[in-house]
């Protein structure tokens, strides 16, 4: 019998749906030999599981050990029984409620509801940044003719950017650029809500989520866009 | 973004120079594109960033260990964005043991995230002289352009 098959066979209540996965953990430890944060101040992945076991995903929210995790998913490459770790985490942050979520994202889903990008950064001043960058690039050998795409309809890709890129790191928005254009790739950036980082990925926040997916989706339809680049 | 790029190299739509960069590159998977993205959707992107580097430079290696395998910078969830910082920082002792053992002038990375982490953990407690680029950065610098 595998795990997954084992998962069929436990009928226990528990956040996710279908049974606390957590009840087939066998205690091995394997997930803590595995993650690089087992010991910094107490941190250990079988706390994590076993607060998962007795259903206190409430509690598991509100503890550090939600927010030390990076889930970077090492413990449960490792389990034998396939125990979702890093979904317990998503669920328990969630869970935990918005005064646990750590401020600086707080404020930037914040902005992100209201303003469509993290930063709060209007439309006219993201449009003059990426045109001033567009202007540096054209004045590279190879580049002369390069011309910003913005809100163009009907392009094989519409690109999001990371909102790092438009706030200190200028520069870095050259490199996609340069390949686009050698590829001569019909491409498209939305003009308004450009916003590629959701951080509703980690607060556990399904609603913010889906507000991120839908900004995206609503681009593409706007743009009519055949795919999407998402490079984060 | 991988995928992209293979389409880019292998049908020739972009042209690189592999004699640009001189420095020997290490290269960090992403959890994300790595490790998750095997678990959540049934591939993980191992090979093409591996493909995508060897068509840009001589002289690059692996993290030991590496792919699935691979140890996370320590910035997911942005460090930087939580109450945990020194936390943080103990946890990317390992990276910065990683890329020191690789004797490596430059870590090549595809996540805005790991960039941002891995540059911090250097200019923390690494060596700071370390580069740490984007892998379409490497592509870019190695564009030949007619």
């Amino acid at each position: 019998m595998n795990s997954t098959e084992v998962l069929s066979h436990t009928d226990l209540s528990g956040p996710g749906g279908g049974g606390n996965p957590a009840q087939i953990c066998l205690g091995c430890g394997t997930c803590a030999s595995a993650c690089p944060m087992t010991g910094i101040e107490g941190f250990d992945p079988r706390r994590i599981v076993r607060l998962g076991q007795l259903g206190r995903f409430e509690e598991l929210g509100e503890s550090s050990l939600a927010w030390l995790c990076t889930m970077c998913g090492r413990c449960q490459e490792g389990c034998p029984m396939d125990v979702r770790i890093t979904d317990m985490i998503r669920e328990a942050r969630d869970l935990g409620g918005e005064k646990t979520v750590p401020q600086a994202i707080g404020k930037g889903i914040e902005m992100f509801m209201e303003t469509g990008n993290n930063l709060g950064l209007p439309d006219e001043d993201f449009g003059f940044i990426v045109e001033d960058v567009a202007e540096e690039l054209t004045e590279e050998p190879g580049f002369e003719d390069f011309v910003l795409p913005v809100d163009k309809e009907d392009a094989r890709l519409l690109f999001t950017l990371h909102n790092k890129l438009v706030n200190t790191q200028n520069e870095d928005l050259k490199h996609w650029w340069k390949i686009l254009h050698a590829a001569g790739e019909s491409w498209t950036l939305p003009g308004s809500r450009w916003e590629g980082v959701n951080w509703g990925f980690f607060s556990g926040q399904d609603q913010v989520l889906k507000a991120g997916v839908d900004t995206i989706v609503g681009n593409m339809e706007r743009l009519r866009s055949r795919g999407l680049m998402y490079p984060e | 973004m991988f995928d992209l790029l293979v389409e880019y190299i292998s049908t020739q739509r972009i042209r690189l120079d592999r004699d640009r960069i001189k420095k020997k590159a290490v290269y960090h998977d992403p959890c994300n594109y790595g490790r998750k993205s095997e678990a959540l959707f049934g591939h993980g992107y191992f090979h093409e960033p591996r493909w995508i580097l060897n068509q840009c430079l001589e002289h690059w290696t692996d993290m030991q260990p590496n792919r699935a395998r691979q140890y996370c910078c320590g910035g997911g969830g942005g460090l930087m964005l939580t109450p945990y910082e020194e936390q943080r920082k103990y946890y990317s002792r390992r990276k910065i043991e990683q890329i020191k053992n690789s004797r490596a002038e430059l870590v090549v990375v595809p996540c805005h995230s790991c960039h941002g982490h891995i540059r911090a953990m250097l200019d923390a407690q690494g060596p700071a002289s370390i580069e740490v680029k984007y892998l379409w950065e490497v592509v870019a610098e190695a564009l030949v352009m007619d």
